[in-house]
C-alpha cells in the first residue's frame, strides 16, 4: 500500500509539468477564442510546426540546445542552493568571447577555433557567474540581484563592443551600421548535422555536457558538496564544508554552462556575434530545468519539449495569423504554470513529510 | 526545506517577471487567413521585426500589402501571411524558410538584419522570389538571382518636413529623436537637419540617438529632454517613437512623423508624416516574378516615383507660407535643384 502511494506521488510529481503545460494551453485557448481563432486549428498548427517535418524537428533541436545548456547551469546552481538569473548576461559574454577569439585567429585550424572558442565562452560565462558567486561568498550579497544586474552590464558591454571595436567593417563601409561582428571564419563553424537546416553539432555537445554535469553532481566530491550545501547549508557547515565557497562555485559553474550556450549559438547558428544573441534563453532555460525536475538528464527531454513549444508557437502565428503578442503571452503562461506547479508539488511533499512525522 | 521554499519563491518571481516582460506592444487581431485558394491566387509572405500596427516601419509594409490585396480583388486573388515581432534573426530565418517551403510566390524579409541569412536561404529556393529591405544590395555579386532589394530615400521627406519645422517653430529649437545612426533613420535625420538649416540658419537642432530601434521608454526620455531644452517641434524615426509622440502630446509640441502615417497615434499633435508607400514596389515585384524574373532589381522609393508621400493632418493647422515652402522643396527635390543630403 505504502509503495503504491509512493509510486503514485512520484508519477504525479513527474507529470505535473505536463499538466501545467496543458492548463496553460487551455487558458491560451480562451485568448484564441477572444481573437475569433479556432483553438484546435491553432494548436494543430503548433504541433505541426514543432513535429510536422524534418525541418521542424531540426529547428526544435536548434532551440533545445541553448535551453539545455542554460538549464544544466540552473540545475547546478539550484542543487547548490543558489539561484542564477544571470543566464542572459552569461550567454552574451560567452558569445562575445567566442567571437573575439575566432576572429582574432582566422588562420587557425578548425579544432583550435572550435575548442578554443568554446573554452573562451565557458571562461567568460564562468567569470560572469563567478563575480556574483564571489560577492555572495565574501559579502553575502543576494545572488538574485547581482546576477540580474550583471545581465544589464553584459548587454551594455555587447552594445558598446558591437557598435565600436567589434563592429563588422562591412557595416561601417556600407553605412548600415548594424550592431554585429564580422562573420566568423568558416572553419570555426560547428558542422551541420542535417543539410539545409540549422541543426548543428552543438546539440551533441549539449547532450554530452548533460552527462558530464550528472557525473559531476552525483559522482564527484565537488558535486556531493555542492548538493550537500543545497540540501542543508547548516548541516553541511557542521560537516566541515565551506558553504560560501561551494555556493560561489555553483554559481561559477552555472555561468560556465550559460557561457557555453553563447559559444554554441555563435559557432552553430548565427556565425557572428549580433544583438539579441541571448534570445531569452537565459530565462527560458530556467523553465526547461524546472521541466526536467532540476536533474541534468531530465533536462534533455525537457528542453526538447520546451524548444518544441517555442518553435510550434512561431508556426502557429504564421498559420492562423495571430498577433505576436499572443505568442509571447502563451509562452509566459507556460512559464507561470510550470513554475507554479513546481511550488505546488513541493508544498505537497512538505505536507506529506510533516504528516509522516506526526504519525 | 527553507532553502527550497526560498528558491521556489524566487523562481516564481522570475516566472512572473517573464510573463510580464513577454508581452510587448499589443497588436490587434490580424484578420484570420481564411481565403479560399483560388486558381491564380498569389501568395505573399512578410517577416518583420515589430508589430504590424507599430505606426512605423512594419506598418508601412503591412498597409501597402493590404492596399495591393484590395486592388487585386481581395483575399481570393492575393493571400498575405504575416510573421511579426521577429526580433531574433534565427526565428525570422525559420519563418522565411517555412514560407519558401510552403510555396509562397514572394517572401519579404522586412528588416536589414535579415540580409545575411537571406543569401543562404535564397540559394536553397531558386524558384521563389525574395525581397529584402531596407537595402540596396540584391546579392547579385554573390551569385544570387532571386532577391529584390528596396530602399526609401528617407532624406527627401526628411528635408521637406525639416522645412515645415523651421517655418513653424516659434522657439527656434527643434528636437530630433533618432534610434540607431544607420539606414533610413540616419538619412531621414540628415535630410531633416538640412531642411531646417536651409530654411532657418539660426535655428537650433538637438539630435539624440537612443541606440535602439525598439526602446520606447528611452525614446520618450529623449523627447522629454528635447522639450525641456525648449523644443516646440519634435521628430524621430523607428517603431519606438510612440513614446516620444506621447511626450510631444503632453507638452503641446508638434510632431513630424516618418515611415507610416502617424496621425492616428496623436491626432492633435502630428503635423505631417512622410509615408513609405510600398504598393508600387510590391506590384512591380509581383509582376516581374510572374514573368519569371525572381530578383536582381533594387527599388528606391522617392518623391518623384510617388513612393514617398507627405501626408498632412487637417487637425493641426499649418500656415500657408510653411505649406508653400514645403511644396517648393518637394518640387526642388524632384527637379534636382535641391540636394536633400549634405
Amino acid at each position: 500500500m505504502q509503495r503504491a502511494k509512493v509510486l503514485f506521488e512520484r508519477s504525479l510529481s513527474a507529470l505535473t509539468p505536463f499538466l501545467a503545460v496543458l492548463l496553460a494551453l487551455a487558458v491560451g485557448a480562451i485568448m484564441l477564442f477572444a481573437l475569433k481563432v479556432d483553438p484546435i486549428t491553432a494548436y494543430g498548427a503548433l504541433i505541426e510546426g514543432a513535429f510536422g517535418s524534418p525541418f521542424a524537428l531540426a529547428q526544435v533541436l536548434v532551440k533545445a540546445t541553448p535551453l539545455l545548456l542554460v538549464g544544466l547551469g540552473i540545475c547546478i546552481a539550484f542543487r547548490g542552493g543558489v539561484i542564477n538569473i544571470g543566464g542572459e548576461g552569461q550567454i552574451i559574454v560567452g558569445a562575445l568571447a567566442t567571437a573575439a577569439f575566432t576572429l582574432a585567429l582566422p588562420q587557425a585550424p578548425a579544432i583550435v577555433l572550435l575548442v578554443g572558442g568554446m573554452l573562451c565562452g565557458m571562461l567568460a560565462g564562468g567569470i560572469w557567474g563567478g563575480i556574483a558567486g564571489a560577492l555572495k561568498a565574501r559579502f553575502g550579497v543576494n545572488e538574485i540581484l547581482t546576477t540580474i544586474m550583471m545581465n544589464a552590464i553584459a548587454a551594455q558591454l555587447a552594445n558598446f563592443l558591437l557598435r565600436g571595436p567589434m563592429i563588422d567593417p562591412i557595416e561601417v563601409k556600407n553605412g548600415t551600421m548594424l550592431a554585429q561582428s564580422a562573420r566568423l571564419p568558416e572553419l570555426s563553424w560547428l558542422p551541420k548535422l542535417v543539410p539545409q537546416t540549422l541543426l548543428h553539432a552543438g546539440a551533441i555537445v549539449a547532450v554530452i555536457m548533460a552527462v558530464v554535469v550528472y557525473i559531476l553532481l552525483w559522482r564527484t566530491v565537488l558535486g556531493y558538496r555542492i548538493r550537500a550545501v543545497g540540501l542543508n547549508a547548516e548541516a553541511a557547515r557542521f560537516a566541515g564544508i565551506r558553504v560560501p565557497v561551494y555556493q560561489a562555485l555553483a554559481l561559477l559553474l552555472s555561468g560556465v554552462m550559460a557561457g557555453l550556450a553563447g559559444s554554441v549559438e555563435v559557432l552553430g547558428v548565427s556565425h557572428r556575434m549580433m544583438d539579441g544573441v541571448s534570445g531569452g534563453y537565459g530565462f527560458s532555460g530556467i523553465v526547461a530545468a524546472l521541466f526536467g525536475k532540476l536533474h541534468p538528464l531530465g533536462a534533455i527531454p525537457a528542453s526538447a519539449l520546451f524548444g518544441s513549444l517555442l518553435v510550434g508557437a512561431d508556426k502557429m502565428q504564421r498559420a492562423v495569423q495571430v498577433p505576436s503578442a499572443l505568442i509571447d503571452a502563451l509562452n509566459g503562461l507556460v512559464v507561470l504554470f510550470v513554475v507554479s506547479s513546481d511550488i505546488l508539488v513541493r508544498r505537497r511533499a512538505q505536507r506529506r513529510k510533516a504528516a509522516e512525522r506526526k504519525s | 526545506m527553507k532553502l527550497n521554499r526560498i528558491g521556489a519563491g524566487a523562481l516564481l518571481a522570475v516566472g512572473l517577471l517573464l510573463a510580464a516582460c513577454g508581452t510587448p506592444t499589443p497588436a490587434p487581431a490580424a484578420p484570420a487567413a481564411t481565403a479560399k485558394p483560388a486558381a491564380k491566387q498569389v501568395k505573399v509572405a512578410v517577416v518583420m521585426p515589430s508589430a504590424s500596427n507599430d505606426g512605423a516601419f512594419s506598418q508601412s509594409m503591412y498597409d501597402a500589402l493590404k492596399a495591393v490585396q484590395a486592388s487585386m480583388g481581395g483575399e481570393a486573388a492575393m493571400k498575405i501571411a504575416v510573421s511579426e515581432g521577429m526580433v531574433q534573426v534565427p526565428n525570422a530565418v525559420a519563418a522565411i524558410r517555412d514560407y519558401a517551403q510552403q510555396g509562397y510566390d514572394l517572401v519579404i524579409a522586412h528588416g536589414t538584419q535579415y540580409g545575411n541569412s537571406l543569401t543562404e536561404i535564397a540559394k536553397d529556393f531558386p524558384n521563389t522570389a525574395f525581397a529584402w529591405g531596407t537595402a540596396t544590395d540584391t546579392f547579385a555579386a554573390a551569385g544570387v538571382k532571386n532577391v529584390f532589394a528596396y530602399n526609401p530615400r528617407a532624406q527627401e521627406g526628411g528635408y521637406v518636413l525639416g522645412v515645415l519645422a523651421a517655418k513653424m517653430s516659434k522657439s527656434g529649437v527643434i528636437g530630433v529623436c533618432g534610434p540607431v545612426e544607420a539606414g533610413d533613420a540616419k538619412t531621414y535625420v540628415d535630410g531633416f537637419k538640412k531642411g531646417v538649416m536651409d530654411t532657418k540658419k539660426d535655428a537650433k537642432i538637438n539630435v539624440t540617438y537612443t541606440g535602439s530601434f525598439s526602446d520606447v521608454s528611452l525614446m520618450a526620455a529623449a523627447a522629454e529632454t528635447h522639450t525641456k531644452a525648449g523644443a516646440d517641434i519634435l521628430t524621430g524615426s523607428s517603431q519606438s517613437v510612440v513614446g516620444a509622440i506621447g511626450v510631444a502630446k503632453d507638452k503641446k509640441a508638434i510632431w513630424f512623423g516618418t515611415q507610416a502615417n502617424q496621425t492616428s497615434l496623436a491626432p492633435d499633435t502630428v503635423g505631417a508624416s512622410q509615408v513609405y508607400d510600398w504598393t508600387g514596389v510590391i506590384k512591380e515585384m509581383l509582376d516581374l516574378s510572374a514573368k519569371g524574373t525572381k530578383g536582381g532589381k533594387a527599388f528606391e522609393l522617392s518623391l518623384q516615383s510617388g513612393g514617398l508621400k507627405i501626408v498632412y493632418n487637417d487637425k493641426v493647422s499649418i500656415p500657408a507660407d510653411a505649406k508653400a515652402a514645403a511644396d517648393a522643396a518637394i518640387k526642388g527635390i524632384i527637379d534636382g535643384t535641391i540636394k536633400p543630403l549634405p
